[in-house]
């Protein structure tokens, strides 16, 4: 039975490309297709060549599936890969976007900095802090060699809760902020 | 230069914008052929085909209405048929029911302003170059 074949072709392919929805999802998503495909190519008389062409390719289909999936999953994810990667999908779409992208990339990167600062102050603490020459920030970091002599460092052992603190409310800024842009754009596409 | 007007094929922003258009009332339209009682996936194709030119390629409803359906708009069984196969029937689900109202509303409102800013176009389209 060749459109048999067909028919199982294009079901595991559509089944093959819903990966990231629970199995429960998917079989619901391929039992839902199996049957259009079978009504339709029986209604009309059509082959089932015609109406798998109808449907698009499976991958495309799939694709449709997912689409709405990573946002809304992201948007009550606290992952910042995953919410990432939904700023990045919300970037290809629109100028909004690609501002979220930006600021979450910033936010994350300031983030994790102060996050890194505080671990490395325990590390090497004399080479993590911030350094004022002359009453003003000549440098600020951690792992920071070379710095001239009269520089000293002013925030002392301070820079582990200053870093963890400040990294914590950034990364927290950050998530919230994607969040409630990625519920945004959800809302503004439900309404077109 | 007597172009037919709906055949606007030429430049591909035309194109896109109407293809914009077309997906954005999709849902709208998918919730408004569920009104009058539950169908399932063919059913509501077949529905938009007959009642208004929303041919489509078939394979974008039923992501739309699984979206519908995790958002509480629609509800969904699957109910044994002759066919040999049971079938998925979606309904609209009571926020769903309310969303389309709303919906409605803004819709009219929404191009009832448009067509009378676009009168003067259309009008303009009478006359020859």
């Amino acid at each position: 039975m060749t459109t048999e074949l067909a028919i199982d072709n294009y079901l595991t392919s559509l089944r093959l490309h819903l990966g990231p929805l629970t199995i429960a999802e998917r079989e619901e998503i391929v039992r839902e297709i199996g049957a259009h495909i079978r009504d339709s190519a029986e209604e009309s008389g059509t082959s089932v060549e015609t109406v798998l062409a109808r449907l698009g390719p499976a991958t495309d289909l799939a694709a449709q599936y997912r689409e709405g999936l990573l946002i809304r999953t992201a948007s009550r994810s606290f992952s910042p890969l995953v919410l990432l990667r939904a700023a990045l999908r919300l970037a290809t779409k629109s100028i909004f976007g690609i501002f979220v992208f930006f600021c979450s990339v910033i936010g994350y990167s300031f983030g994790a900095g102060f996050v890194v600062v505080a671990f490395a102050k325990a590390i090497v603490p004399s080479h993590t802090g911030a350094w004022v020459q002359d009453g003003r920030l000549v440098s600020a970091g951690a792992f920071v060699y070379g710095m001239p002599p009269m520089a000293h460092e002013v925030l002392g052992m301070w820079a582990i809760p200053l870093g963890l603190i400040a990294g914590s409310l950034t990364l927290l800024l950050t998530t919230f902020l994607v969040r409630n842009s990625l519920r945004i754009s959800q809302r503004v596409q439900a309404r077109l | 230069m007597a172009k037919p007007r709906t055949q606007t094929a030429e430049g591909d922003s035309p194109d896109r914008w109407e293809a914009q258009l077309r997906k954005g009332a999709l849902e709208m339209a998918a919730l408004a052929s569920l009104w009058k009682g539950r169908l399932y996936g063919l059913e509501i194709i077949r529905f938009l085909e007959n009642q208004s030119s929303l041919s489509l390629a078939e394979g974008t409803i039923y992501p739309i209405l699984n979206r519908l359906k995790v958002e509480g708009m629609l509800a969904s069984e699957w109910v044994e048929a002759e066919a040999g196969h049971p079938r998925k029937y979606y309904s609209l689900t009571e926020s769903g029911r309310q969303r389309l109202c709303l919906m409605a509303e803004a819709w009219f409102d929404f191009s009832r302003g448009l067509s009378r800013l676009l009168e003067p176009v259309m009008e303009n389209q009478e006359i020859p170059q």
